[in-house]
């Protein structure tokens, strides 16, 4: 593949930044417009419901629950100018370094990491890992799916803690929470739409991985413990997924969990104590809600990264299997 | 001899394979911004508030459990409730099942003919679970 040139990169960097600008500005019209029907232009501050008056305004999160729309406009400028400012500080630090010491400039990365190194040797640590070769035949897009689905639980993890700032875990509160993020947060809609396709990505990538590992026969020895942290963290994600389904606290997740909680209370022997263990109680109440949450937030979080860690250093160790 | 050859088909971890994925996570990470985008103007929304009261006519899981859900349609619930943990067992512990190292490219092709007879029944009993 021809390298895409640095110009190109930043360009097209640019223009996704404007639009993605412009997006938020036509949302907040938008938004405005339905609201109140007093804003005329994407900046006007509006007056919403028991807003104080602007001039004697002093609430300094006004911004979180878009009752102050000039964010972007200060936010903009600042972004703007400061890094053409910085780009000519830096210009003229380089020049005048050249310039004095008659040698060519270092770039910074390399002096960071020189610093760094003399302190702590990184490098040595590093060396072993960054250098492995990597075959040819293992460049190829089906050996990229298990990768995909570490980048979107990386994904999730970002979102979901965004989430969890405005989230409230209570069955009073859990839908109303939810309403504000969509409704009242600035780019809330915006996250829980990532966080929800994306968690649908994670499934699909993940099986979609297993199954390339079962086709290719992969497991083989020596590779069954690799194969058996790849299940259970199949089994974590399935986990995230039924979890996270019951946390916005409305009638398809009220009855999504019921119903799921019941077909594991009908295992032979052991079933009425997975129910309730599930439920913490017989019935899918606030506590169950609040356990779903700590499952959600805390515990299947902390699972699934230590078994991608294991699974990441075995495979580091013995390398992907190589087709017959 | 074949090592000194296998030597010559690679590339460094770092940078060109770790720029290479870098790419492709790139890639998905603009098509995660343009779902945000999207999502602004058209929320994930919500079902009405949840009322322990009153049943909604139709009940369904996510569509990844869907086709467990359609499943226990046609068998007793004990079996269909036994039926994913033993299917997960069996899952964790295939290695174990089919151990024999692969001397030709015919097992591949097995797995690959078992891998979407699995796949096609979920598939099937999904959508039937969904237009249902």
């Amino acid at each position: 593949m021809k390298p895409i040139s640095r110009r190109i990169i930043t360009i097209a960097t640019l223009v996704v930044v404007f639009l993605l600008f412009s997006a938020a500005a036509v949302h907040a019209y938008t938004a405005n417009e339905t609201a109140n029907d007093l804003g005329n232009t994407a900046y006007a501050p509006s007056v919403s419901r028991d807003a104080p008056e602007p001039e004697k305004d002093t609430c300094f999160q006004c911004h979180i629950t878009g009752e102050y729309t000039n964010l972007w406009t200060a936010t903009a400028r600042w972004a703007v100018f400061g890094v053409a400012g910085l780009v000519f500080l830096f210009g003229v630090i380089r020049s005048v370094s050249v310039w004095r010491t008659r040698e060519a400039w270092k770039p910074i990365p390399t002096r960071v990491m020189e610093w760094v190194d003399e302190r702590y040797q990184l490098s040595e640590f590093l060396e072993p890992i960054l250098s492995k070769p990597v075959p040819e035949w293992q460049r190829r897009w089906w050996y990229c799916l298990g990768g995909l689905t570490f980048f979107l639980f990386l994904v999730q993890g970002a979102t979901g803690i965004m989430l969890a700032f405005y989230y409230k875990a209570t069955p009073e509160t859990a839908y109303a929470s939810i309403q504000f993020i969509e409704t009242e947060v600035r780019l809330g809609a915006a996250i829980r739409a990532i966080h929800h396709w994306s968690a649908n990505g994670m499934i699909i990538m993940a099986v979609a991985h297993m199954l390339r590992v079962f086709i290719m026969g992969a497991y083989k020895k020596p590779r069954e413990l690799n194969w058996i942290s790849g299940a259970v963290l199949l089994i974590v994600t399935l986990a995230f997924g039924f979890t996270g389904y019951l946390l916005p606290w409305d009638q398809r997740a009220y009855w999504a969990t019921t119903v799921g909680t019941e077909i594991a209370g009908g295992i032979p022997v052991i079933g009425n104590l997975a129910l309730v263990l599930l439920r913490a109680g017989w019935n899918v109440t606030a506590l169950t809600l609040s356990r779903f949450y700590a499952l959600h937030v805390l515990i299947i979080p902390i699972i699934t990264v230590g078994t991608m860690l294991m699974h990441f250093i075995m495979v580091r160790k013995q390398g992907v299997m190589k087709p017959l | 001899m074949t090592e000194e050859k296998e030597k010559n088909n690679t590339v460094p971890f770092f940078p060109d394979h770790a720029a290479q994925e870098a790419k492709v996570a790139l890639g998905v990470g603009v098509i995660l911004i343009i779902i945000g985008v999207l999502g602004l103007f058209f929320p994930v929304g919500l079902a009405a508030p949840a009322d322990p009261l009153n049943t909604p006519l139709h009940v369904k899981p996510e569509w990844y459990f869907l086709f467990l859900y359609q499943l226990l349609q046609f068998i007793p619930k004990t079996v269909g409730s036994t039926a994913p943990v033993i299917g997960v067992a069996i899952l964790a512990l295939w290695p174990f099942i089919d151990f024999k190292a692969d001397k030709t490219k015919k097992a591949m092709r097995y797995r690959a003919i078992i891998a979407a007879v699995i796949m096609i029944i979920i598939i099937a009993l999904s959508i039937w679970g969904e237009v249902k």
